[in-house]
């Protein structure tokens, strides 16, 4: 009978559900009691603040404010899109780009989303009353970085966003994760580990309603550690005012222990751009040909020209090559084979200091000739040159000083003379960055040590100069030092100095001018020195990229010194 | 409790308070009067069934082969009139609008389909006491009742309930093959049935593909239609021998379980009551559905009888689908518990089969 089976038929189905049900709720039940678990546990991240940076003075250059987030409890769909249509009213967007930004930022069912970042304060005072109807929304507050300067010392400070994928992979081990944030470039960078918060979270226990139950666990928010520069802000303004309309960097050092004082580098950027995530702004900042982003002070590498005369004459004075007495007659260029070295003018003779005074360039093809250029490089690697200075910023660069080796493996060629001639008035392939030779200055400021430069004075209070403060002795004869000490006086002194716009200052300056001749376009302007002369206080490099001759280097150095010793700063 | 229809009723009144419990529990925290107002909603949908169900009690079943054209005309009317005005809800076009109630008329059509095709098969032949199917060709055997039960489930497959649909199905299957239609028949159909699947996979809508294939694996799409399915096996899952106690099953409590109240109320109520709450849930199931079997086996009159096993069939099938539903073990189809799940069109429907399945114990016994 057909009729008996459906009996059967029932049983069995019966016997079914039992089976399953026992399966479901005795058999595997363990695995979906944790599952049941984790959706009542709720996990609230805690943000900390980044630590903040600090002047020498104690002045704020970037600290952090207050800013909102609008937080989703991931719910059911009906539930969901009601909540995301009453956040979307009152922040004025598309509710379906809330509904974009919730899928794309779920992580799991018990951790809420991010719908909408750093609304200000009347809205989230607005979503905080919707709580009422919508229990699924959460206003968290957090700390958001803060440039009360704006542009000022952003080189130095660095941008901030988030971890990309190849610095994670180095980073992993000290404890950073995927979307973590993370600084870029500057003391953000360098010093991330010190200033990253540590972000606390809180892990509790929700009952069927939703109420806190208990605290599970608890870790509570560890604000960074706060940064103290060695960068003076009222300086670094006067600086950085001097150096507007130009393109180039300037670096104002404490030659007696390699504190930078002031440093900047033009163009330059808002950082806050990276904090708000204006896209197209920060695009445009990564595509700029200007290079925005360049940190010009150490990343930017430019031909030394009469700079490097100073190396050569201290090369020549400490090999014996050349004495103080020794004179070379100018007669406004060189002849080299069939090649003729020009010099800019026409100098008669004339010893070390005139040379130096006047930038005479006769004079030191032929210093150059005498110490050979195998002495010249090793000099210029004794004054630090050709390498980094290793500043406490990332992305320095160390510049070329070329010998004759060098040309071989690099150029295929030998070196000429001529090659040496080139070298001997800082030009051909030798590369410098503004911070190295603010350091070569302060060699001759303190009188024979080479001081490795520094930015970062202080970590949560204590004194870090110690550590860096590495000087080594150059051990220099006395002698080089005083008669290269007077040439750059008398650059400044002399009424036919190169320098000599700067001797109207009541500060009495050293120092030396260089014009570089750029592959194109106006030369690289130079003005490296020191002051006051008797007693230094200050190293300076001011570098105007395509800005004319020396001279203009000059008068902007005069601005800054003008400056400063009108707000009593000396 | 002697009489059939009082054991009948007392069960499945026993049901629907479980089913109250269980909607109050799940609404009760959620804002707004229409949420607090469910359940009474559902008491009120309850007590109006049990009049319907006595009054169905009281009015012979055999009176429903002359009414039987005209059930199938009104049923057909009804669904043709939610393709034109129905109310649009979740993506279905399935309840007609009346006076502030929504009706669901794929739920008096799968009544109207047991009825119809009672009658049909129980026809006797002219010159034999036995039943004409045993002796139909194969298209008064198969494809007649086939379209005339075909017209309502495209109807319904069209609004789109696909559940519905299927088990209309399921339906002309159980009574085709309890009227003794010639096996062959069975076979054929059977075998229509499984070439034409893959075919009719392309008239599905994209939301019931997407049901079937998160039904392999719910893991394909956790926060879309495998959501439900993978938050109702928590809820059951974790309940535990005792479950979690009334009013505290944070899983609904906390909404991580849709539907809750609706298709998904076994899980609600299971997650709160345990192994233990859903042993007798089934076996409430398993009695309610025996009464009816046994009521069947014991009727001599044909039309009775497959009514009986129609209709007992039909709740069994809808009690099995939807319990495996619950625990993942079929696709999340619009199938309600019947009884348990809030709704008025299912709670009226089944009370009315339940009145008719103790009326023809009661009238079988004038016989």
């Amino acid at each position: 009978m057909r009729t008996k089976t459906a009996g059967f038929v029932v049983i069995f189905a019966f016997l079914l559900l039992i089976l399953s049900f026992f399966k479901l709720i005795l058999i595997e039940g363990k695995k979906y009691k944790e599952l049941s678990a984790k959706n009542s546990i709720r996990l609230l991240s805690q943000p900390g603040g980044r630590g903040r940076i600090l002047d020498r003075t104690g002045n704020v250059i970037v600290d952090n404010t207050m800013s909102y987030d609008v937080m989703v409890l991931p719910q059911d769909k009906s539930r969901l899109d009601k909540t995301l249509g009453a956040i979307a009213q009152i922040l004025n967007v598309d509710s379906r780009e809330l509904r974009l930004k919730f899928k794309s930022g779920f992580l799991s069912q018990n951790m809420p989303v991010a719908v909408s970042r750093n609304i200000d304060i009347k809205k989230a005072i607005l979503l905080e009353e919707l709580k009422f109807d919508f229990p699924g929304i959460l206003i968290q507050p957090h700390p958001l970085r803060h440039y009360p300067y704006g542009r000022l010392a952003s080189h130095v400070i660095g941008y901030l966003g988030e971890i990309d994928r190849w610095r994670l992979t180095k980073l992993e081990d000290y404890g950073y994760k995927t979307k973590d944030i993370m600084g870029y470039g500057g003391v953000e960078e360098k010093y991330d580990y010190y200033l990253r918060q540590e972000d606390g979270g809180l892990s509790v226990e929700v009952d069927s309603r939703g109420n806190l139950k208990r605290v599970l666990g608890l870790r509570p928010a560890q604000s960074g550690k706060d940064i103290q520069l060695t960068l003076d802000l009222r300086i670094q303004k006067i600086v950085e005012n001097a150096l507007a309309g130009w393109k180039g960097a300037i670096v104002l050092m404490d030659p007696r222990s390699g504190e930078i004082i002031a440093m900047a580098s033009l163009p330059n950027f808002n950082p806050s751009v990276f904090v708000l995530r204006y896209n197209s702004l920060v695009r445009g900042l990564f595509n700029n040909p200007g290079g925005p982003l360049l940190n010009r002070a150490i990343g930017g590498s430019y031909p030394a020209g009469s700079l490097f005369k100073v190396i050569v004459a201290s090369a020549a004075l400490e090999t014996g090559k050349i004495g103080v007495n020794t004179t070379f007659y100018c007669p406004g260029n060189m002849r080299l084979g069939n090649a003729v070295f020009a010099c800019w003018g026409m100098h008669d003779s004339q010893n070390l200091i005139g040379a130096m005074a006047y930038s005479c360039n006769v004079f030191f093809y032929r210093t150059g000739l005498l110490t050979g250029p195998q002495g010249l490089h090793e000099y210029a690697a004794r004054f630090g040159l050709s390498k980094p200075a290793s500043v406490d910023l990332p992305y320095e660069v160390g510049g070329l000083v070329p010998h004759p080796l060098w040309k071989k493996i690099h150029r295929f060629r030998n070196w000429f003379d001529g090659d040496t001639l080139n070298l001997s008035i800082g030009q051909g392939d030798v590369l410098v960055t503004p911070l190295q030779m603010a350091r070569v200055m302060a060699v001759f400021a303190n009188r024979g040590k080479l001081v490795t430069p520094y930015i970062v004075k202080s970590i949560d209070n204590k004194d870090i100069s110690g550590y860096h403060a590495r000087i080594a002795d150059l051990a220099l004869k006395r002698s080089t030092i005083e008669y290269i000490r007077q040439g750059l006086r008398a650059v400044v002194n002399d009424e036919a100095g190169t320098g000599n716009v700067l001797s109207q200052l009541t500060v009495p300056v050293a120092g030396k001018t260089g014009t570089a001749q750029a592959a194109k376009g106006q030369p690289h302007a130079w003005f490296a020195g020191f002051f006051p002369y008797k007693d230094p206080k200050f190293a300076i490099c001011v570098l105007l990229e395509h800005g004319g001759p020396g001279k203009e280097a000059c008068i902007v150095a005069k601005e800054i010194i003008e400056n400063m010793v009108r707000e009593g700063l000396l | 409790m002697r009489s059939p229809f009082l054991r009948i009723s007392a069960i499945a009144v026993f049901i629907c308070i479980l089913g109250i419990l269980s909607i109050y529990s799940n609404t009760y925290q959620q804002e707004g009067r229409v949420w607090q107002a469910i359940y009474k909603r559902q008491m009120v949908w309850v007590l109006l069934g049990a009049v319907f169900s006595f009054v169905v009690y009281n009015f012979n079943y055999r009176r429903l082969i002359d009414l039987t054209y005209f059930l199938y005309g009104i049923t057909l009317f009804l669904l043709g009139l939610v393709h034109l005005f129905g109310d649009v809800s979740m993506g279905a076009q399935r309840w007609l609008k009346v006076g502030g109630f929504n009706f669901q008329p794929s739920e008096l059509a799968k009544l109207t389909v047991v009825i119809l095709l009672a009658k049909y098969f129980s026809n006797k032949s002219a010159d034999d006491v036995s039943l004409r199917a045993e002796r139909l060709d194969i298209f008064r055997g198969l494809v007649l009742p086939f379209i005339f039960a075909g017209i309502p489930m495209g109807l319904i497959i069209q609004q789109p309930d696909l559940g519905s649909g299927m088990l209309i199905l399921f339906i002309f299957f159980v009574m085709l093959y309890l009227s003794n239609v010639k096996l062959r028949y069975i076979i054929i159909f059977l075998s229509a049935i499984l070439v034409a699947m893959p075919l009719l996979w392309n008239f599905l809508r994209d939301y019931q593909k997407d049901r079937l294939l998160v039904f392999l694996n719910p893991n394909i799409d956790p926060l879309g239609a495998g959501y439900t399915i993978i938050q109702s096996k928590i809820s059951i899952g974790s309940s535990g021998f005792w479950g979690k106690g009334w009013l505290s099953g944070p899983q609904n409590q906390l909404h991580f379980l849709p539907e809750s109240h609706t298709d998904f109320i076994a899980a609600t109520f299971i997650e709160e009551h345990g192994l233990l709450g859903a042993i007798l849930l089934v076996l409430l199931y398993y009695l309610l559905i025996r009464q009816g079997i046994k009521i069947a086996a014991r009727t001599s009159d044909d039309f009775g009888k497959l009514l009986a096993y129609g209709i007992s069939m039909m709740l069994c099938a809808q009690v099995f689908i939807n319990m495996a539903m619950n625990m993942g073990l079929a696709p999340v189809v619009g199938i309600p518990l019947p009884l348990m799940s809030y709704g008025g069109s299912s709670v009226l429907i089944t009370f009315i089969a339940l009145g008719i399945l103790a009326n023809i114990d009661r009238t079988r016994a004038v016989f």
